[in-house]
């Protein structure tokens, strides 16, 4: 009886373990797809980069960053006659997915030959892709709608009535050798095939078994580059990388959109010297300027020392530069939330009011710049301590007291901000 | 008078050989192959990834001795440059992308299957063949091994197996004539991984091949190899740098035979030159015999006077 007693609440005890973990586990889950998802959504003002959008409720596809001719054949689409090309669309959902979000390794075993099927990690390649073209660089058509399966368009047999467009066996070998033989320096089949009479389904269980739990190590940027160029008289170029990525909102494909697997996967490289510096492909005079003088147009225009320093330039000191110190309430900020035209960055009028119209009394917390002002002046109009509505000077209390000034005296007690 | 005569009797001569000449080039052109039959391969440079499986898928559907899939992969071949030999009747060579060294570029050699082949013409025993869809195909058993062919070739393509003593033979790409009369794809098209091959009408290869380039216009350069060449080709080139660096020959838009073959055929075309030499050669002496004739008969009056 009393063993009885024992193993049922035993019994009850781990199921009730169970489902406590389970739920655990599924918030923990939720929550890191939640904050995955709010990472990736990139504010600039009003505005919403597209990409990072988990869903289009609110922005039309035609913010996509997809040409419209991509799937639309004539100038104007239009809702009656939208033009659509024959392939392949036919719904308009987004296609923005966070790579948790797609399979962890599919089985790519449509194409028959000599070799076998390929289990094909696709998380991690999601992953990775995140800070280059995204989803598209190999979901190349699938614009909108739900993902299409390659097959769609690419035929699995290579003699066929459209020689157009390279069939599955091509599409495939394309995407993946494009980078594979660029860092491993070779196209051999079986680094991806699995050899014939060997099981797919077992590979595909290992791969599985690896990547349920392995991730691709976060894409981490870095503070800033400082480039060492042959310039004559301005041999320093500094780009700091957090400025733009988190003041200015830049989206990582905006610039890194053609960007090489071998900038971290250069495995012969990797072998020979780990200090041997990554490969580096030529570029021309073109290519090296375009990232920067796409933007910062008028800034260079015959002005190479914009960019071009004789040592590593200093991080711009907003309060050294214009005496309006940005700590410690406008840090988070970007830039054109309050320089709103842009490129003119200059002449702003540094009164809180020009942007704040709501400080005002009665209005705005006080307690919030570290005063808690007592009831005799709570009561008081903005203007009678802060003359003419300037908040960025000391406030003059010799109006009423006399002798008495801030900081020595405050208006109330201090506060936690 | 009789002078007069001779040169109008020159001048119809002159005509008819002109017109003859003239007849003959014009049916030799109406023999041309239907342009619609052509087949062809487009190769694109740019997605050849040099892994050389068309060269084992060649030297297996041709009974060639192939080795293990996983040897072609050695990229050490590429050191030298290779042509087209008895044991690889095509083969891939490798250049330096000046761009981007890790994404060199690859290209497959093989005979470009002319449309006015030069080995045709060439050939004394008539051993090669233009065939309806484009492949130039030769029969082992008339070849009398002069090796005229691989002279004539604006490609150097045919190979000759000078390691053999006894009935040597001339080898070179066959279009893989067998299989596409039964419906299959040439072996190297059908192997290639990545369809840097792409088989069909040369007429719609033609148009895929600019579209392509119209697509990409940074990628490739504004030219399509073999449209024109030698008068044009079946197997036709897309690449993103110029042929000569690809060591490709620089050739003209005339045929290769052109001239050679327009003073041979036209002579003896429907044999219409030679009968027509004869005939004015018949003409000159029955010319002559007359006026012989005539004199004699005229001196034998004066001398009956």
């Amino acid at each position: 009886m009393k063993r009885k007693i024992i193993f049922t609440s035993l019994l009850i005890f781990s199921l009730v373990f169970i489902i406590v973990y389970a739920k655990v586990d599924n918030n923990k889950a939720r929550e890191q797809k939640k904050t995955q998802a709010s990472e990736t959504v990139t504010q600039i003002g009003n505005k919403t980069i597209v990409p990072e959008v988990p869903n289009d409720k609110k922005y039309g596809h035609a913010m996509m960053p997809v040409d419209c001719k991509t799937c639309h054949d004539c100038e104007v689409p239009t809702k009656n006659n939208p033009c659509l090309k024959a392939c392949p669309r036919k719904e308009f959902i987004t296609i923005y997915h966070l790579p948790e979000e797609g399979p962890t390794v599919v089985s790519l075993d449509e194409v028959k030959g000599d070799y076998g099927a390929v289990a094909f990690s696709h998380k991690v390649h999601a992953q990775m892709s995140q800070m280059s073209g995204g989803c598209e660089t190999c979901h190349h058509y699938n614009t909108t709608g739900p993902v299409l399966k390659c097959k769609t368009c690419h035929s699995t047999t290579r003699q066929r009535a459209d020689i157009s467009v390279p069939d599955l066996e091509a599409a495939f070998h394309r995407q993946c050798l494009n980078c594979h033989r660029q860092w491993s320096h070779s196209t051999d089949c079986q680094s991806c095939h699995v050899l014939k009479g060997q099981n797919i389904k077992q590979v595909e269980a290992e791969k599985l078994k690896k990547f349920k739990t392995y991730s691709h190590p976060p894409l981490t940027e870095p503070k800033k580059v400082i480039f060492k160029t042959n310039h004559q008289g301005g041999d320093y170029v500094t780009f700091f990388h957090t400025e733009h990525t988190d003041n200015f909102g830049i989206a990582c494909k905006t610039c890194h959109s053609n960007d090489n697997c071998i900038n971290c996967h250069d495995v012969t490289l990797k072998a020979i010297d780990q200090n041997t510096p990554v490969r580096k492909t030529h570029k021309s005079f073109q290519e090296h300027h375009d990232p920067c003088s796409k933007c910062h147009v008028q800034q260079i225009e015959n002005n190479c020392s914009f960019c071009h320093q004789d040592q590593p330039a200093e991080a711009f000191n907003h309060l050294k530069v214009t005496g309006f110190n940005l700590a410690p309430f406008h840090t988070n900020l970007m830039c054109n939330q309050c320089h709103k035209q842009p490129g003119n960055f200059k002449n702003m009028d540094k009164n809180c009011t020009s942007c704040h119209n709501n400080f005002v009394k009665g209005k705005f917390d006080h307690k919030r710049v570290g005063i808690e002002l007592n009831e005799t002046h709570s009561d008081l109009d903005c203007s009678d301590c802060h003359k003419n509505n300037r908040f960025d000077k000391s406030p003059d209390c010799s109006d009423c007291h006399d002798g008495y000034a801030y900081p020595k005296q405050i208006p109330g007690k201090k506060a936690k901000r | 008078m009789s002078d007069n005569a001779r040169r109008d009797f020159l001048k119809q001569v002159g005509i008819t050989t002109a017109a003859t000449v003239g007849l003959s080039s014009i049916t030799a052109k109406a023999d041309e192959y239907k342009s619609g039959e052509v087949q062809g391969v487009l190769v694109d440079i740019g997605v050849c990834v040099g892994c050389r499986n068309c060269e084992r898928a060649c030297q297996v559907a041709h009974n060639l001795p192939a080795g293990d899939p996983e040897e072609y992969h050695n990229r050490d071949v590429y050191k030298e440059f290779r042509r087209p030999s008895t044991h690889s009747l095509t083969v891939v060579n490798e250049f330096e992308n000046p761009k981007n060294k890790l994404i060199p570029y690859d290209v497959k050699y093989q005979c470009m299957h002319c449309n006015h082949p030069a080995c045709v013409s060439a050939c004394i025993v008539g051993a090669f063949t233009k065939n309806r869809n484009g492949a130039v195909t030769w029969d082992t058993n008339k070849c009398i091994g002069c090796r005229y062919c691989m002279v004539a070739c604006p490609f150097q393509i045919p190979t000759f197996e000078y390691d053999k003593a006894i009935q040597p033979k001339i080898m070179k790409c066959d279009f893989c004539f067998e299989r596409t009369k039964e419906g299959l794809l040439p072996a190297c098209v059908a192997n290639c991984p990545v369809e840097a091959l792409t088989y069909g009408n040369r007429d719609e290869l033609l148009v895929l091949a600019k579209k392509r380039i119209a697509r990409y216009p940074d990628k490739y350069i504004q030219k399509v190899f073999g449209e024109d060449e030698v008068g044009g080709t079946s197997w036709l080139y897309i690449a993103p740098v110029d042929f000569e660096k690809l060591m490709f020959p620089t050739l003209g838009d005339k045929p290769a035979p052109g001239v050679t073959e327009a003073i041979q055929h036209g002579i003896f075309s429907y044999f219409i030159p030679p009968l027509a030499l004869f005939g004015w050669l018949g003409g000159v002496m029955w010319l002559s015999k007359r006026k012989k004739e005539l004199t004699e008969s005229e001196t034998k009056k004066e001398e009956d006077k």
